[in-house]
C-alpha cells in the first residue's frame, strides 16, 4: 500500500470526524493550515500510533487555539485506523479531579487497542495529580516553586495536610539526592565536570526550570521523557511563559521529522549550546513512550554517554511492566558507564492499606506492576543491585518517605512545615508515608562522591 | 410527618436540607445542648461510637449494624465532620436525631468540631460547595461550641446480655446463651461471633508505671482486673474524644470548665479533645502539636481516683476498629471504616449492656458537679475497678452502590 492512498482515506475521515466533534476547532486548524497528518515508517507498534492519535485528538477537542494536530500512523491498513469518534476523550482538565476519560461510544475499533489507549490516557492523567499536588504544597508555603502554578489550569485544589507533607517530603528528598549528585568535591578543577540528568516520565515537572532559575544549569545536560500528549502541553506552557530563555550561546530547537510526501511533524524540542564550533544539547524533551525506547532505531538526541548520568524515575517506571522497566534502565546503563538511578514509587502491597491502594488505583484504571515485584525496601535495593548498582564501585540505598521525613528534615524545618497547617492525622501520615519508597543506586568512579555519602 | 421527621428522611437519603432549615435545627440543638453539663451522664445500655468523619454511607452501615435510633441508645465521641465527602449530611443527621430523640443520642465534641480545623480539613469547603455560602458552616460551628466535652456511662453490667439485634437472614439468629464469664465479645457486622474473652482473675494495681506495657492486638490477650465483688454493676466509664489532661485530675474538674467557645490551642479543654494514650511513663509531648501523650500510670491513677473502670475514647485510627490498652483501662474506638477511602481499616462500635440487678437504674442526668465521691476509694486497697462487659461490633465500609444512595465513587489521593 502506498502512503498516498492511505493518506487520502485518512484525511477525509479525520476531517469528517473533526467536523462532527469540534467544528470550531476545525475552523482554526483549517484556517491555520494546521491539520498535519504524517506517517512515519519503522516506528513503534500500532499502540503508539493510536496513542498519539488519541492524545492529539484529546488536545484538539479541548479547543486550544493554534495547537497543531499530529497524527502518526505506522504501516497500518485503512481498516485498522480507529474510528476517531470512539477515541474522543473529554477535554483534559488539569484543575481538579476530572479525569478526562474517553466515553468510548460504539467500539468499532480493535477493543484491545481501545483498552490500551484508555489505559495510557489514564496513566498520563497521573501527571495532573502530581502537578495539582505540587501547586497545593507551593500555595500553602511548603515548597517554593514559581513555576508550579503555570502547569495547573485554574486556581488548583487544596490538598489535605498529609498529602502536602508527602509532596513536600518527596520533592525535598529528590532535591537532596539530585543536589548531592550535582555537587562537586572540594578538589574541583576550575571547569566543573558536566553532569547529565535523565528524567523518565518527567510530566510537567518543573525541576529543570528551577535549576535554570537558580543558575545551576550551566554544567548540566537535562533530558526529559514522556508521552507526546504531555510533551505538547509542556512545550506550550514553556513557550507561553518563556521558561526556556536562551542563555549565552544557547538556542531553542525543535526537531521536525520529515516524512516523504507528507511534510513534517515535530519531535524533540529543547535548547542547544554552541561553543567553539561544537554544538551540544543542554535540555531536551523527548516525546516518546518509554516502552518503545527499546525498539526505536532513532538515536536519542543529545544523549551523552561519557559524563556521569543520573536517571530519575519519580513515579514513572512503576507504571511499566517489571520486565520493560528493567530493560528501559538497562538501555541506559548499557550505554553509559558512570550512571545512577533514583526511584520514587509506592511499596507495601501486603497490608490492608496497600491492598486498598491497589484497588483504588484500579478504579482509576491504573496498575503498578512494580508493587507486586518490589514490596519492601530490601526488594527495592535488590532490584538496584540487579540493575548493576552493586557495592563494587557503587552502591544502593532505600528509605521510606516516613523515615526521610524523620531523618532528613531538620528540626527547625519540620517545625516550620508543621506550623503551616498543623497536622492532626499522625497515624494516617505514618501509614501513608510508609507506603512510599525512595531508592537510589550508582556505579562509577568519579562524580558520585556526593551521592555516596548520603545514607538512608 | 413533622418537619423534623421529614428532614431526617431527607438526610438519611444523603440529601442536604435547605439552609433555613439548618438554621432552625441548629438553633434548637443549641437550646438543648446548653442544658447539658460538660460531662453528660448516660445510663447503659449504650452503644459508644468513635470518629465518623463525614463517611455518611458508613454511618448508615453503623446504624444497620448497631441498630437504629431510637431503638439503640447512642453515644458518639466526636469528629463527625472533615475528611469524608459527606460531613454535612452526617453531622446534620446526627443533630436531627439528637433533637428528635434527646435521650437516645449523646454527642460529644471532637477536635474536628472546631472552626479552625474544619477550614483545613474539608467541612468548610463542603458547606461552601453545597450552599454557595459559609452560613451553614457558621451555624454548625455555633453548635460545636455547645457540645459536651465528655460523658459518664453508669449502670453498665459486667455480664453480657445475649445480642438482641436481629442478624442477617442466613445467620443463626439471636444468641441464646452468653457465658457469664465473658468480658469481651467481638462480633462481625452480621452478629456472628469472632472472638470471646473470659474475665480473668483480679489483680492489684501497683501504681507508677510498673504494668506490662502492651496488650497486643485488640481483643486478644486481654487481661482485666476485677474487684471480685458481688453484684453486676461495674465502675463508671468516662467517654471523651481524645484523652486526659495534666490539668485535670478529677472528672469534676472537667465539669467546671467553661466549654462554650472555640477549642482553645492549649489548656484542659484542648487536651481532652487532642491527647493520646501512649506507651510512656507519665506525660509526653504530642506529635500532633496539641494535647499530650499519657501513659498507663496516668490512666490507672485517674481511673482509680475517679471511680472509673474504663475510659473510652476515639481520635486515633485503629486498623482493627478498636484497641484496648493498659490492662484494659482505656479503649480506642474507631468508627470510620476504610478511613478516607484509603486506609483499608475496619471500624467498631462498643456496646455496654444494662446492669440487670436493679440498682443500676439512674436517670439521665445532665451532669451535676460532685457526682463522684473521689475521696472514698483512696482509702481502699488499690484495686482497679471491674470493667463492664464489652461487646464490640466490627464492620467494614459500606458497599458504595448498594442502597440507593449517591454512588459516587470517592477517589482517594495518592502521591502519583
Ligand atoms: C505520576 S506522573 C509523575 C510526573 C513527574 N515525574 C513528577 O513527579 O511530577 C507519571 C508520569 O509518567 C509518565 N509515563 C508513564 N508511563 C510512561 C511511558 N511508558 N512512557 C513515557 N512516560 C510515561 C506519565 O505520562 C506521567 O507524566
Amino acid at each position: 500500500m502506498s502512503y498516498g492512498s492511505v493518506a487520502t482515506a485518512v484525511t477525509a475521515r479525520v476531517r469528517a470526524t473533526f467536523e462532527m466533534l469540534a467544528p470550531d476547532s476545525l475552523m482554526i486548524y483549517q484556517a491555520a493550515g494546521k491539520l498535519a497528518i504524517t506517517f512515519a515508517e519503522d516506528r513503534s507498534g500500532p499502540e503508539s500510533s493510536t496513542d498519539i492519535l488519541a492524545a492529539s485528538l484529546q488536545r484538539g477537542c479541548s479547543a486550544v487555539p493554534n495547537t497543531r494536530i499530529h497524527l502518526e500512523f505506522q504501516d497500518m491498513s485503512a481498516q485498522q485506523i480507529p474510528n476517531l469518534l470512539t477515541l474522543r476523550g473529554g477535554p483534559r482538565s488539569r484543575g481538579g479531579r476530572a479525569r478526562g476519560r474517553g466515553r468510548g461510544g460504539p467500539h468499532s475499533g480493535n477493543p484491545e487497542l481501545q483498552a490500551q489507549l484508555q489505559k495510557d490516557r489514564d496513566v498520563q492523567s497521573t501527571d495532573t495529580d502530581a502537578a495539582v499536588s505540587r501547586l497545593s504544597a507551593v500555595d500553602l508555603g511548603y515548597l517554593h516553586d514559581p513555576f508550579a502554578s503555570l502547569f495547573v489550569n485554574g486556581p488548583g485544589t487544596r490538598r489535605l495536610p498529609i498529602i502536602n507533607r508527602g509532596t513536600y517530603t518527596r520533592t525535598t528528598a529528590l532535591d537532596i539526592l539530585i543536589n548531592a549528585f550535582l555537587s562537586h568535591p572540594d578538589s574541583t578543577p576550575t571547569v566543573p565536570q558536566t553532569k547529565q540528568i535523565i528524567s523518565l516520565g518527567a510530566g510537567t515537572d518543573t525541576r529543570y526550570f528551577k535549576l535554570r532559575a537558580q543558575n545551576k544549569h550551566r554544567h548540566i545536560i537535562y533530558h526529559e521523557f514522556d508521552f507526546v500528549s504531555v510533551s505538547i502541553t509542556k512545550e506550550r506552557i514553556m513557550k507561553n511563559n518563556g521558561l526556556l530563555w536562551e542563555d549565552e550561546g544557547e538556542a531553542f530547537f525543535k526537531a521536525l521529522e520529515t516524512v516523504p510526501g507528507f511534510g513534517e511533524h515535530e519531535s524533540e524540542w529543547g535548547l542547544e549550546r554552541s561553543k567553539d564550533g561544537i554544538t551540544e544539547t543542554t535540555y531536551c524533551f523527548h516525546p516518546l513512550d518509554l516502552r518503545h525506547l527499546l525498539k526505536t532505531s532513532k538515536p536519542v538526541r543529545g544523549l551523552r554517554t561519557d559524563v556521569p548520568t543520573l536517571i530519575v524515575s519519580e513515579c514513572c517506571l512503576c507504571y511499566l511492566e517489571v520486565e520493560t522497566s528493567r530493560e528501559v534502565v538497562k538501555w541506559f546503563t548499557s550505554r553509559i558507564p558512570s550512571i545512577g538511578l533514583i526511584l520514587y514509587e509506592p511499596i507495601g502491597l501486603d497490608d490492608s492499606f496497600g491492598q486498598m491502594m491497589v484497588s483504588n488505583l484500579a478504579a482509576r484504571n491504573i496498575t503498578m506492576p512494580s508493587l507486586e515485584a518490589y514490596k519492601t525496601l530490601p526488594d527495592q535495593k535488590a532490584r538496584l543491585a540487579q540493575l548493576g548498582f552493586t557495592s563494587e564501585g557503587g552502591g544502593q540505598e532505600a528509605e521510606t518517605v516516613e523515615q526521610i521525613w524523620e531523618k532528613w528534615i531538620s528540626i527547625p524545618e519540620k517545625e516550620r512545615v508543621d506550623a503551616l497547617e498543623g497536622l492532626d492525622e499522625v497515624e494516617e501520615w505514618q501509614m501513608l508515608a510508609r507506603h512510599y519508597a525512595i531508592a537510589w543506586g550508582w556505579r562509577g568512579t568519579t562524580g558520585w562522591e556526593g551521592l555516596a555519602t548520603l545514607r538512608a | 410527618m413533622s418537619d423534623l421527621d421529614r428532614a431526617i428522611a431527607q438526610l438519611r437519603a444523603c440529601r442536604p436540607i435547605p439552609e433555613a432549615q439548618v438554621r432552625e435545627l441548629c438553633h434548637k440543638a443549641r437550646e438543648l445542648l446548653i442544658e447539658e453539663g460538660n460531662v453528660v451522664t448516660v445510663t447503659a445500655p449504650v452503644t459508644i461510637c468513635g470518629d465518623i468523619h463525614g463517611q455518611f454511607h458508613d454511618l448508615m452501615e453503623l446504624f444497620r449494624v448497631g441498630g437504629d435510633v431510637p431503638d439503640t441508645n447512642y453515644l458518639f465521641m466526636g469528629d463527625f465532620v472533615d475528611r469524608g465527602f459527606y460531613s454535612l449530611e452526617s453531622f446534620l443527621l446526627l443533630l436531627c436525631l439528637k433533637v428528635r430523640y434527646p435521650d437516645r443520642m449523646t454527642l460529644i465534641r471532637g477536635n474536628h468540631e472546631s472552626r479552625q480545623i474544619t477550614t483545613v480539613y474539608g467541612f468548610y469547603d463542603e458547606c461552601l460547595r453545597k450552599y454557595g455560602s459559609a452560613n451553614v458552616w457558621r451555624y454548625c460551628c455555633e453548635v460545636f461550641d455547645y457540645l459536651a466535652l465528655g460523658a459518664i456511662v453508669l449502670g453498665a453490667s459486667n455480664t453480657l446480655e445475649p445480642s438482641k439485634r436481629p442478624v442477617g437472614p442466613n445467620e443463626s439468629s439471636t444468641q441464646e446463651y452468653i457465658n457469664p464469664d465473658t468480658e469481651i465479645e467481638v462480633l462481625n457486622s452480621e452478629g456472628g461471633l469472632i472472638s470471646s474473652i473470659p474475665r480473668q482473675k483480679p489483680k492489684v494495681f501497683t501504681s507508677k508505671g510498673s504494668s506490662p506495657a502492651k496488650t497486643g492486638p485488640p481483643g486478644t490477650g486481654a487481661s482485666s482486673f476485677s474487684k471480685g465483688t458481688a453484684g453486676n454493676s461495674s465502675g463508671a466509664v468516662l467517654c471523651v474524644h481524645g484523652g486526659l489532661s495534666p490539668l485535670v485530675d478529677t472528672v469534676d474538674k472537667i465539669r467546671l470548665l467553661d466549654r462554650k467557645q472555640e477549642v482553645p490551642h492549649e489548656g484542659a479543654m484542648c487536651d481532652l479533645l487532642w491527647s493520646d494514650p501512649d506507651e510512656i511513663d507519665g506525660w509526653g509531648l504530642s506529635p500532633r502539636g496539641a494535647g499530650f501523650l499519657f501513659g498507663a500510670d496516668i490512666v490507672k491513677t485517674f481511673n482509680h481516683n475517679n471511680d472509673l473502670s474504663l475510659i473510652a475514647r476515639a481520635h486515633q485510627l485503629v486498623m482493627e476498629g478498636f484497641k484496648e490498652m493498659f490492662d484494659n483501662s482505656i479503649v480506642t474506638v474507631w468508627s470510620a471504616p476504610n478511613y478516607c477511602y484509603r486506609c483499608g481499616n475496619v471500624a467498631a462500635i462498643l456496646e455496654l449492656s444494662e446492669d440487670g440487678s436493679g440498682d443500676g437504674i439512674i436517670a439521665r442526668s445532665n451532669g451535676d458537679v460532685n457526682r463522684s465521691d473521689g475521696g472514698i476509694m483512696k482509702e481502699k486497697e488499690k484495686v482497679l475497678l471491674n470493667g463492664p462487659a464489652r461487646r464490640y461490633r466490627v464492620f467494614q465500609a459500606a458497599p458504595q452502590d448498594s442502597r440507593g444512595m449517591p454512588a459516587k465513587k470517592p477517589v482517594a489521593d495518592y502521591f502519583l
